[in-house]
Parts: C-alpha cells; structure tokens; sequence
C-alpha cells in the first residue's frame, strides 16, 4: 500500500505485559495523548510506511470477525469519536490484545492506537502497533573528553528492526459505502509481522492477526499468485539477457513460488534475490506495480499455479518442445547458447546445445 | 625633454595617470562579475594599479638604449594593470569586454595567439597587451584625465604569469649577456607552460559539461519547480554531490519521464501543497532536485538508495511524503 500523503492527528499508547502465573495482567492505561515534535513525528511515520507502505512486507487480510465486540466493529465506530471518547476506546484495544495474548512466551510491550488520513483524497485510517521491549544501549558522551561510553538501557521501543513490532492498519477504501453490511467493503486491512513470512510462522502470528484482530487470509490470493507468476515470465522474457540466463531466472521463479517456505510473495523480495542489477530490481518492481500487482507483499496460494510450477517448458521456433518435471530441468537439463552454420550472408545463426543428464527410454 | 623635465612633468601628472588605472579595474570588475561566478576566484592575483617609478621611468626613457622621440608619451606603460586568470579562454572573456567597451581607444599590442602564427617556433614570453586611452576627457575625483593617457593592461593565465615573473627583470632587462643555454632553458619552459595550459583548459571542459548540461537538466527542472510550485528554486552544493551519484540516469528522456510519471500524475497532485508547506521550513526543499528525488523514490528506489551520497535520514521525510517504505532495513 502506497501511503501517500500520510497525516497522523492522534496518537495515544497504553502498555500490556506478559501474562504471569495467575494469568492476564491488566494493561496500564494512558489517558493523555502523545504528541511527538517534528523529527520524532518524521520517525514515527517512517516506521509506519516502512510496515505498511510500498515496498513492505505487509499484507493484506480479510475481516472475518465482524461481531459487536471485535477489534474491526470497535475501530469502525472509534474513527469518528470525539478525543476524549477515542482515548477510552482505545484502551479496549489493548485490552482485547492481551486476552489474545494467551501464552507465556508472548512478551509484553505498548499497544500504540493511532489515527490520521492518507492518499490524495485523505482517507481516514486508524493503525494499531504491539511494540516489544528490548535491550540495548545509549551513547554517552564525555563533555570534556568526547570519549564515549554506552550505558544499558533495559527499556527500548521502536527502533527501525522490524522484527520488534507487529502493525495493523485498518484503511478507509475509496468510495466506500459508509454503512456497508460487511467491513471488507468499508475497510482494507493492511498486517505487518515479519513472522508471517517465517516458515513456521503462521502459527506464531496468528494470536495477533487471528485471535487479536479477527482476520484472515483472503480468498482471493491464488489468482494473484497466478498473476504474480505470469506477469514475472512476461518480465523476463522481455530482458535483453541471454536465453540461458532467462531460463535460470525461470528456474529461479518456479523456485520461489514451489519450494520457498515462507509464506508469503513480494515482488521486492524477489528482485533482490534474483536480479543482480539494481535497474532491473527497479524496472521490475514498476513493472509489477504497472500490472495492478500488490507493492507489498501477499500470501502465497499456488493453487492456481500448480500446472506451471511442476512442469518447466521450452518452444523452439520450429515447433520442438521440451517438457520436464521442474526439479528435473533444474539438475538434469543443461542449456546452452552456440553459433549455428552461416546463412548465406554469411551469418551464423543461434542455435541451441542441450544436454540431458540422462539416457532415453522410450521413443514415439 | 631633458631628464629634469621629465620628472617635473611626470611628479605633476602620476595621480592622474594612476585614477585612469583605478577606473579600468573597476570598469572591468563590474562587467566580469556579470559573466562570471565568484571574480575573487576568478582572477588569481588581484588587481592593482603600479604607477612607474620616478627613477624606473628615466631609466626607461633614457638609458636602456629605446631611442624614443618623445619619451614621455612614448613610454605608454607609464601606469600598468594586470590581469591574472587560470585558463586561456579566461583571457578570452577579459579581451572581451575590453574591444567592446565605448568609454576607451584600445591599442592590441600584443597577443599571443597572433604571436604564435608569426613565429611557430618560437617560444617565448606570452601575454595579451593592451593600450587603453580614454576616448574623451574624463573628469575623475576632480582630476580630468585627457585622451592622451594611456595605461597598459596585461592579461594572462598564472603559468604564464609564472614564466614573466621569472624571466622579466633576469634576462629581458638584463644588462649582462645571457648564455644560450638558459636561452633554451626558458623557452623550454614555455612551451612547457604552453602544453600545460591547454591540458588544464581540456580538463576543465572536460569536468564542467556532462549530461546534467547537454540535456539542461538543472535549468528545466528548476522551471518545472517553479511552474508546479509557483516558488523559486535554489541551487545548493548538495544538488551537485547528488547529480553526481546518479549522473549515469540522466538522459534526453529524464525530464519527459519525470513529467509523465509525477508532475502529470494525478495521484501526486499533493505533491504540490506538500512542497510549497516545506519550502519555508527546509531549505533542501528549496531546490528543484527534490522533484528528480521524489521521482527516484517511485521508480528507481533500490539505485537511489544505494548510492545515495548523503546522510539517509535526509531522504526519510521525502519517502515519507510518497509512502514508501525504505531499503535500509535488513
């Protein structure tokens, strides 16, 4: 999601802990507003984008839990409150956080409960962030000497790793109907958490996108892992790279998409990994976004993908065909580019040397 | 004129010859400081007016074998300025602005590049000479100066400068024969000097024109700034670093593309307010750079970044206003 125009008028920060041996601990509740200066207003925002803004691992998810009492129906009916009533409001989501909060190892930290607007046409949002402590050290400087020194600092909260806070964003979308019957129509939710890009980390995040939050992972997702699929063989196929080099970048595609654990897609992450110069990473990723393509990340589904993945093709002008399994391609398959017999000008036409690291076993 | 009334005559009229210096620096000051960036820079030696001395003007009137008739108006280096430059082709801009001045006659009498056709093998002292005389009486601080005052004007790069200061009072004024081989030695120094010069002029064009000029980046963005802006651009020794990071993106198309993707996209049209917001508080939003920074934010991100040659927090309010996230994460 392209935050453009990003304007944030609230923000207010309660704190939750970790659950001890007699269970949930009470959130402690703020009742004043924070208000940050310039810089720290700039830094604020830089986290948030660098969340949910293009080029982010965020991800967007459906509303499933849309009852009275779920963090969706309360963020629906907090976006127009008065400040005094938004800042009790807000409590009620740190509390819903630390009921969903259900084990032990889940560790304590803020709930930051914002709201601004964004877009061109300033939409309004409301955005929740679960900060996790952690350690680390503040420079020290020796008025005299300039030397310095760390001191430990036991308490620190959002720093620029990411891996230290989970964000939601709860967008306004563009004509929205103001009393739509099912959220999605009102609301685009956007989540960042990199454990939902980890292997096992579904698991892990779902106490904050399910349990907290009521969302889950859309329906729609197969046929954008499918357009994902097409419109980076489109890419490929258009570069002006060798055929050898194109075919590892499609070995590299079918890779990403089959054998990859995490669970996730991101068009950013892609082109880091596999393109090596940085004006195709950048091409590519405005080529995806010029398709309508997310600019943050997606979860993956390869259903609809499952016939291209497991099976790599090759078309020769000529009508010749190469059909093999992917893995098999991968290891067993060697293509390579040579110079052909001239024509009779003179020039040597492109041919194509292939080796298979096998024998035959039937022929038709 | 017997020597006593040359130095009467020349006692009566020193202050007025040496007004006449004073004018022409300053006439020339004021028209360079319109054709060129810093003059201070500009001229490597500054400026000032050397009156001959009683005794060096008799010495040059009647000793030193020069068979004037009329020494005292013969000698026209009476009063003598200099103009010292790095380049050759900043003599050129000096020889300028003195053949196209109304209120002087000048003589050219000597140019080197006229030299050098004559005698192509030759190498000796270079310089650009001239001899300035008002065209009408001027009336300066009180004092007229007459159309007879004439002031030499030397103009000249510093290695020739360099070469003159060495060989003027050692061998041209020299009393004593010199021996051939410092003869050679000097002129092997010139031709030299001459090498040299054209390499620091070749190196110069060489580092002063690149794409950012062929295609007049800096001028049409900075009009694109203020159309879409209606504010004025400043240029800042930043913009230059950053030109130079990203020079091998800057082609015929840039412009074009920047106007296609940006100033002509609607979903940027914010953009405008949000500049014109930060102009007053930022003075890196003041430049028409940010507009080629924001278009480097949407489309060529992962370059920007990593070569970008400023602090990064710099570009952190910028990606803000676009929403993009950064790449410094790990």
């Amino acid at each position: 999601m392209q935050l453009l125009n990003l304007n944030i008028d609230k923000i207010i920060i309660h704190q939750v802990f970790r659950r001890n041996q007699d269970g949930k601990v009470k959130p402690l509740q703020s009742h004043e507003y924070t208000v940050f200066d310039h810089s720290a207003m700039t830094v604020f925002k830089r986290r948030v984008i660098d969340a949910l803004g293009e080029g982010s691992k965020a991800v967007q998810m459906e509303i499933v839990d849309q009852c009275a009492t779920s963090v969706s129906k309360l963020v629906d009916s907090m976006i127009d409150q008065d400040q005094e009533t938004f800042a009790v409001s807000s409590f009620d989501i740190a509390t819903k956080l630390a009921d969903a909060q259900q084990t032990r190892s889940i560790p304590g930290g803020i709930v930051v409960v914002f709201t601004g607007t964004q877009g061109s046409s300033a939409k309004k949002f409301l955005g929740i962030i679960k900060a996790e402590v952690h350690t680390g050290y503040e420079k020290k400087v020796h008025p005299t000497t300039n030397e310095i020194s760390l001191k430990f600092v036991e308490e620190l909260l959002l720093t620029p790793g990411t891996r230290l806070y989970k964000t939601v964003g709860f967008f306004e979308k563009v004509d929205c109907e103001e009393t739509a019957d099912d959220l999605n129509d009102k609301w685009a939710v956007m989540i960042s958490d990199y454990q939902i890009s980890q292997a096992d980390g579904k698991a892990a995040a779902k106490y904050f996108y399910e349990d907290f939050l009521g969302c889950g992972y859309p329906k729609t997702n197969a046929r954008v892992t499918k357009q994902f699929y097409e419109v980076t063989s489109q890419f490929i196929s258009k570069l002006s790279v060798t055929e050898v080099e194109k075919s590892h970048l499609i070995n590299a595609l079918t890779t990403y998409l089959k054998a990859d654990v995490s669970n996730v897609v991101s068009a950013s992450e892609f082109a880091q990994t596999y393109f090596n110069d940085l004006a195709t990473q950048d091409a590519y990723t405005g080529y995806v976004k010029s398709q309508g393509l997310p600019t943050t990340a997606f979860t993956k589904d390869v259903e609809h993908v499952e016939g291209n993945l497991n099976v790599r093709k090759v078309r020769f002008g000529s009508n010749v065909r190469i059909t093999a399994p992917s893995e098999a391609f991968k290891n067993l398959v060697e293509i390579k580019e040579i110079d052909g017999e001239p024509d009779e000008s003179g020039v040597r036409a492109k041919w194509t040397q292939i080796i298979v690291k096998d024998r035959i076993v039937r022929q038709e | 004129m017997n020597e006593s009334e040359l130095r009467s005559k020349w006692t009566s009229e020193k202050l007025i010859y040496e007004r006449w210096g004073q004018f022409i620096i300053s006439k020339l000051s004021e028209e360079l400081e319109r054709c060129v960036d810093n003059l201070d820079q500009f001229l490597k030696i500054p400026p000032r007016v050397r009156v001959k001395t009683d005794a060096s003007l008799v010495d040059k009137a009647f000793y030193r074998k020069k068979n004037y008739e009329d020494p005292y108006n013969d000698i026209e280096d009476k009063v003598g300025i200099r103009f010292v430059v790095l380049l050759i082709e900043d003599i050129e801009i000096i020889r300028n602005i003195v053949v196209n001045a109304d209120v002087w006659e000048y003589d050219e009498c000597r140019n080197f590049e006229a030299e050098r056709r004559k005698d192509p093998l030759l190498f000796t002292y270079q310089s650009v000479h001239f001899v300035l005389r008002p065209k009408t009486p001027l009336t300066l601080d009180g004092h007229t100066i007459l159309s007879q005052t004439a002031c030499e004007l030397q103009i000249r790069t510093l290695l020739q400068h360099a070469h003159a200061e060495l060989t003027h009072d050692s061998i041209y004024k020299s009393e004593r024969t010199v021996k051939p081989n410092v003869h050679r030695t000097v002129a092997k120094s010139m031709a030299l000097i001459e090498t040299t010069d054209e390499f620091f002029s070749s190196v110069t064009r060489e580092l002063n024109y690149g794409p950012l000029q062929e295609y007049r980046i800096v001028e049409l963005l900075d009009s694109t700034f203020m159309t879409y802006t209606g504010l004025t651009p400043n240029l800042q020794k930043s913009s230059i670093v950053i030109w130079d990071a990203y020079e091998d993106l800057i082609d015929e198309k840039l412009i074009e593309n920047i106007h296609k993707d940006l100033i002509n996209n609607n979903e940027y049209k914010f953009l405008s307010s949000t500049l014109k917001e930060r102009y007053t508080e930022n003075t890196f939003y003041q430049q028409s750079i940010i507009i080629f920074l924001y278009w480097m934010l949407l489309t060529n991100k992962s370059r920007l970044y990593r070569y970008w040659p400023l602090d990064g927090r710099v570009l952190d309010p910028l990606a803000n206003d676009v929403g993009i996230s950064s790449t410094w994460e790990v």
